[in-house]
């Protein structure tokens, strides 16, 4: 059993602290918040489906994180400090790696679900159901809000990228 | 983009996410090179992939890590043994509880042994009463006669009698 729980904290944890990372913005609570989703899941790994352990992770992580957001009554800024890249000027001549954190920024900037489905989708690489079971929406949900998500981040590249 | 804008924008994710078939992808193709705002997008769309690219999954620090391998160690301990937990310390408790109730709602009926020492308990005391019956039919019989004493001695036996004995006995 425990030969279990260590492979499956090998497979997702990094997944896991990613989605906790990008919703809560803050390090120290991403980790307590990743931490609690794996404490549920060595609580219940007997109950959970060993094809859908990965989804179900997903989903307990980001509740938890948006619990955590609604009981700070979430309207804090995302921490510029956490990518060391200012946001405000163009992105004209930037490197990979700055794009890159910049991007990091405006998916972090992104309101919910949206902000969760681009980290599920296009940056943890799950499929459209897996997201679709993950946040408890349609197929056609998860496409429609992803059009919209990726519509605004392109947007904001577009201004800041000339 | 224009009134399409919707249409449009989910044939761009198609593309992105290579799910476009290739009539489609013509479509596309040909209505962007007379839509400025639909080639933009599709740029853009392109540029905003790029990017995603160039971010991966995040590795989890170090101390995390080690408190997700430790969670085994200290939850264990908290975990009861199956025997243990509510739903069985419960079925073992209704057990008894069933095992009581079950005797209490049977019938009271005697065992053979029971009855049969009833019946010689009441044999012995009907003999015991028709020697004290007879002894004092004696006794009246000397102090008043002998048709006296009948009359009270045995309406006094008969009505004992017929307290103890069951319609059958009777007719015995």
């Amino acid at each position: 059993m425990s030969r279990r729980y260590r492979q499956w904290v090998k497979q997702y944890q990094d997944q896991a602290w990613t989605v906790a990372r990008y919703i809560l913005k803050d390090a120290q609570e991403a980790e307590d918040a990743t931490q609690e989703a794996f404490v549920k899941l060595w609580h219940n790994q007997d109950s959970i489906d060993p094809e859908r352990v990965g989804a179900w992770l997903m989903k307990v992580t980001r509740n938890g994180c948006l619990d955590r957001l609604r009981r700070r009554k979430e309207i804090v800024e995302f921490d510029e400090s956490y990518m060391g890249v200012d946001t405000s000027g163009p992105l004209r001549g930037a490197s990979n790696r700055e794009t890159g954190a910049w991007l990091k920024q405006a998916i972090g900037r992104l309101r919910e679900p949206y902000r969760s489905l681009v980290v599920l989708r296009d940056v943890n690489q799950h499929s459209y159901e897996e997201v679709a079971g993950m946040l408890e929406l349609s197929l056609a949900q998860v496409k429609t809000y992803l059009h919209r998500a990726r519509k605004q981040l392109r947007e904001q590249l577009a201004e800041v990228r000339p | 983009m224009n009134e399409y804008d919707e249409k449009w924008e989910a044939q761009i994710n198609a593309l992105l996410d290579s799910e476009l078939g290739q009539d489609d992808a013509e479509l596309l193709k040909a209505e962007a090179s007379d839509d400025r705002e639909l080639a933009r997008a599709i740029i853009e769309a392109y540029q905003l992939q790029k990017a995603m690219g160039k971010i991966r999954v995040e590795r989890a620090p170090a101390s995390l890590r080690k408190k997700l391998q430790a969670i085994p160690r200290q939850h264990r301990a908290t975990t009861a043994p199956i025997f243990l937990q509510p739903r069985w310390v419960m079925a073992a408790a209704v057990v008894p509880l069933v095992l009581v109730m079950a005797s209490l709602m049977q019938p009271d009926t005697p065992s053979a042994e029971e009855v049969e020492q009833a019946r010689y308990e009441l044999a012995l005391a009907f003999a015991y009463l028709d020697r004290a019956g007879k002894r004092a039919g004696n006794e009246i019989e000397v102090t008043v006669g002998h048709t006296m004493s009948d009359a009270i001695t045995g309406t006094v036996i008969r009505n004992i009698k017929s307290q103890y004995e069951s319609p059958e006995e009777k007719e015995v």
